[in-house]
């Protein structure tokens, strides 16, 4: 961490902001650096859009200073700043054709007519939307919207790009396919691109690093690969994909679940005996019956619920009561008329030690 | 600069206006109901009760009672009316609906005075009706006309704001009201009047305060014995140029009607947090 | 509940029956209700359609109409005081109309955007003309006038007239305005747009519908406004209300079909823009939308 983050995109020292007396976001502290693919990830109300406001200048932190390129922005009004937000309702201007509206900030900044039109031209055909330069919004779809947005936004090359859960509004495949596009893009142009979102999938799938938070502190930053396989505590554990909680306690260097068994974990060295955690397994480390390798924890448990996804079939298995499992089989060998398990079942689970996380 | 700053000084335009051209012109009024006039007919400002103590005087008690007499008939008839007419085109209307509202409100483009102008040309003593009768009945010049004619002059507003709130009803609460009650009067009593009580509220303080206020109606359509406390401010400030009593005989309107607006407002805004009004 | 339940006032209350898949006649031919709104409709109009027919009416009695004809028209546009106070009438609501709307906009956009005690009093001062008697409005308007010594004319009739129109212009955009929100306005910030460039090239133009809209509205109140004008004229030239009054005060006069009818159609005219402008410059909604405040463009 370098001093007042000189070499970061933003840098956050302390900030808070308070809503008469709701904390909105507390005590933060982040540093986010030049071409990354940032998310802010959390549940509504976690934060996460405050703290984007403030970034762009729409919101003034209460505590704290926020720096973009190492300068402090506390006097920097939204207008002033070298930095560009993507809306979550687009909000493109209705009154002004497609060019019209990616070349609002240009026109802000008194750039030439020539150079204009190139560069609107260029934003255009990056999103792939230069045939509709002449319509208005309100002749375009969801997802072309989200497009010529994201353009009116980039052609001012900004050093750090904000985006409001830009792909909330789309369906599905669109959804997917933009966020195909939209990191493609990023890495195309190289800008820090800091983006919101309360999808864990697509935080997962999009970006570098990710910051989770909850009730306006972060609880974990990181990669994905790093919040997924080792989340820190339950919070972000069960925020990200299925976690599979099992309560248990501390036992010599083990973990004595509800229901008696004990089972083999990485307990952290600072655990004291008979501490409360929860044990959380991720459902695709879990082998089912004839799938279980040596030195394998295993549990004994009853199939109480098939559900069929397609592309696979997650199997919830009841160790006692209050205490289920998610297990999930690829339906890659198995079609669904062929179900091994019946709801009903007795099968044995089990998951190699050190893919079991201990959190408190 | 903030936000907070910056469309502030958007009030100052318009708010100094209504300042300078609203408000205290009312100050004015207020001060000068303390005054009196001297010879010259000039008035003078002061600090007497003289002109409040005229309002309540025993001469003019009854214009003031006649005033809020006929206000109050002006309501129930066009309330009478106007309900009905409502009901049907909320409930009954269907895609006529806007058309028939438009047919309620196109009279009342019709500029006030001619079409107060126009019961005379009908029912005057030389008027349509007494000519195709060849009779001379006396329509104009009774309180009947000065009543019918601020009913004619203020009936849509009370239509509006009627079928407004029957408008926002949910239809299937009939249905479900005709199943529960028998009958269609029980029905109405229990599931629709409740749920047009604003819209009858809102209505009749739309009708109640211009025609206390009204001296058209009374001037065109009545007779010496017809006046409003409107006529009286009127010729207190035109004809009779005795601007303190005229003054005074505002203000005292003007208190009279705050305190049923304030009594709406509170029920309005009861109604809005959901209490029964 | 077909008629075979008699609908008595006597009937049980509450008794649930079963619901009847058959409607009940009362409630779907409402055969009186009918032929009472078609009464009033006919109440209504008999008035109006006689003004109209009658300021076509050949000769000057109001009883028969003896052939049709356009001398009463003739006598007022040929009137050169008449012609007078028409072009007044049109001068004072056309001013007043410009001035409102501009102070009535800037008032809403203050209203909106800011939460200060000052708005709150701008607020309450912005609603109370609208809840003031018109005789309230012209007895306090003269006396300011001639507490100032300001010659009543058409000066003062505007400025008593832009006194209390502001309120229908600020409620009007008020409402457009609340609808229009604030991320807009953010983005035009976003990429560069001063607060003040903001309201210029992204606000006013959407908001400008709703301000055509409520300026339109001020015309036709304007333009049909008596009490004010009464209180605030001058000798000559007079709005035409006033002349219309002084015309039925000293006689029942034929021409006033004519002026009647005439200024309803300008009346009609106004509004009937004011509702259909919004929509013939390409915005999908109505414009009596606009005017209520529903759907941003």
């Amino acid at each position: 961490m370098s001093e007042n983050g000189a070499g970061s995109a933003i840098h956050f020292e302390a900030v808070t902001k308070r809503f008469g007396d709701a904390v909105a976001v507390d005590d933060l502290n982040l540093e986010i650096q030049r071409g990354e693919f940032f998310s802010l990830l959390g549940p509504s109300g976690c934060g996460k859009t405050t703290t984007l406001r403030m970034v762009g200048g729409f919101e003034q932190p209460s505590e704290g200073r926020i720096f973009l390129e190492g300068e402090p922005v506390e006097t920097v009004p939204p207008y002033e700043r070298n930095v560009n937000t993507v809306f979550q309702s687009y909000a493109l201007f209705e009154h002004l054709s497609i060019e019209d509206n990616v070349a609002f900030g240009l026109k802000r900044r008194k750039v030439g007519k020539d150079e204009i039109r190139r560069r609107v031209a260029e934003a255009l055909e990056l999103v792939e939307l230069h045939e509709r330069g002449d319509a208005r919004p309100r002749e375009l779809s969801g997802g072309q919207k989200q497009r010529v947005a994201l353009a009116r936004a980039l052609v001012n090359r900004p050093s750090v790009l904000l985006l409001d859960e830009p792909l909330g509004a789309l369906d599905l495949k669109l959804r997917k396919q933009m966020q195909v596009e939209l990191k493609g893009i990023q890495r195309e142009v190289g800008i820090t691109f800091l983006y919101v979102t309360h999808d864990q999938e697509e935080a997962l799938a999009m970006s570098d690093r990710i910051a989770v938070m909850d009730a306006g502190v972060i609880k974990q930053c990181g990669t994905p690969e790093e919040i997924y396989e080792h989340p820190v505590g339950p919070f972000v554990a069960g925020f990200i994909g299925v976690s599979n909680l099992l309560p248990g306690v501390c036992e010599n260097g083990s973990i004595r679940l509800a229901d008696g068994s004990l089972c083999d974990a990485q307990v952290p060295a600072d655990c004291a005996a008979g501490a409360d955690v929860q044990l959380s397994v991720r459902p695709e480390k879990i082998a089912i019956d004839d799938e279980i390798e040596p030195g394998m924890v295993t549990v004994d448990g009853t199939v109480v619920e098939r559900v069929y996804v397609g592309t696979s079939t997650q199997i919830i298995v009841e160790l006692a009561p209050g205490m289920r499992l998610m297990a999930l089989e690829q339906n890659w060998v198995r079609a669904r008329s062929d179900d091994r398990w019946e709801i009903g079942n007795r099968v044995k689970l089990g998951w190699r030690p050190e893919h079991a996380l201990v959190l408190r | 600069m903030n936000e907070n700053r910056f469309a502030s000084s958007f009030l100052v335009p318009g708010g100094l206006w209504l300042l300078a051209l609203f408000v205290v012109p009312l100050i004015f009024l207020l001060a000068i109901s303390f005054g009196h006039t001297d010879d010259l007919g000039e008035a003078i400002y002061g600090f007497e009760l003289t002109n409040y103590e005229r309002v309540f005087d025993a001469d003019l008690i009854p214009v003031l009672l006649r005033s809020v007499g006929f206000a109050l008939a002006t309501v129930v008839i066009c309330l009478l009316i106007g309900y009905p007419v409502a009901y049907y085109i909320a409930i009954y209307g269907g895609r006529w609906k806007n058309v028939l509202l438009a047919l309620v409100v196109l009279p009342f483009f019709v500029n006030y005075l001619i079409r107060t102008y126009a019961w005379i040309a009908m029912l005057g003593d030389d008027g349509l009706v007494n000519g195709l009768f060849d009779s001379s009945i006396r329509f104009i010049n009774t309180p009947y006309a000065v009543i019918g004619g601020l009913v004619y002059g203020f009936l849509a507003f009370m239509i509006l704001p009627i079928f407004a709130s029957l408008d926002n009803m949910d239809r299937s609460l009939i249905e479900a009201g005709k199943d529960l009650y028998g009958g269609p009067w029980q029905t109405f009593r229990h599931v629709t009047l409740p749920h047009s009580i604003q819209g009858v509220l809102a209505g009749s303080v739309l009708v109640f305060l211009p025609a206390v206020g009204d001296f058209v109606s009374a001037s065109l359509l009545g007779g010496p014995e017809d006046v409003m406390v409107g006529n009286l401010i009127q010729q207190q400030f035109q004809a009779s140029d005795n601007w303190p009593f005229g003054a005074a005989l505002t203000v005292v309107m003007m208190a009279f009607l705050l305190i049923w607006m304030s009594l709406y407002l509170r029920s309005a805004a009861r109604e809005a947090r959901g209490e029964a009004v | 509940m077909s008629t075979e339940v008699a609908p008595s006032p006597g009937a049980p209350t509450g008794t649930a029956r079963p619901a009847r898949t058959k409607p009940p006649k009362d409630f779907d031919r409402p055969r009186f209700l009918k032929a009472f709104v078609g009464l009033f409709f006919l109440v209504l109009f008999v008035p109006i359609v006689l003004v109209i027919l009658f300021s076509f009416n050949s000769s000057r009695s109001l009883q028969n109409f003896e052939g049709f004809s356009l001398r009463w028209y003739q006598e007022f546009f040929e009137s050169e005081s008449l012609r007078d106070s028409l072009i007044a009438s049109v001068e004072i609501a056309l001013i007043t109309m410009v001035v409102a709307t501009v102070l009535g906009t800037l008032l809403a956009y203050g209203l909106v955007r800011s939460r200060t005690r000052w708005s709150n009093a701008a607020n309450v001062m912005m609603l109370v003309p609208l809840v003031t008697p018109e005789i309230v409005a012209g007895a306090s308007a003269l006396l300011l006038f001639t507490q100032i010594g300001l010659e009543l004319s058409i000066t003062t009739i505007i400025l008593a007239h832009i006194t209390f129109s502001i309120s229908y212009v600020t409620v009007v955009v008020r409402a457009r305005l609340a609808s229009l929100g604030r991320e807009v306005e953010s983005a035009a910030m976003d990429l560069g747009a001063t607060r003040w460039q903001t309201f210029r090239l992204v606000t006013l133009p959407a908001l400008w519908p709703a301000v055509l809209a409520a300026g339109l509205l001020v015309f036709a109140l304007s333009f049909d406004d008596f009490v004010l004008s009464f209180f605030t004229t001058g000798e000559s030239p007079q709005p035409l209300p006033v002349r219309i009054w002084t015309q039925i005060r000293f006689g029942v006069r034929p021409t006033i079909n004519a002026i009647g009818t005439f200024m309803l159609v300008i009346s009609v005219l106004s509004i009937g823009l004011a509702l259909l402008l919004p929509r013939l410059f390409g915005r999908k909604e109505s414009g009596l939308k606009v005017l209520l405040g529903r759907e941003a463009a």
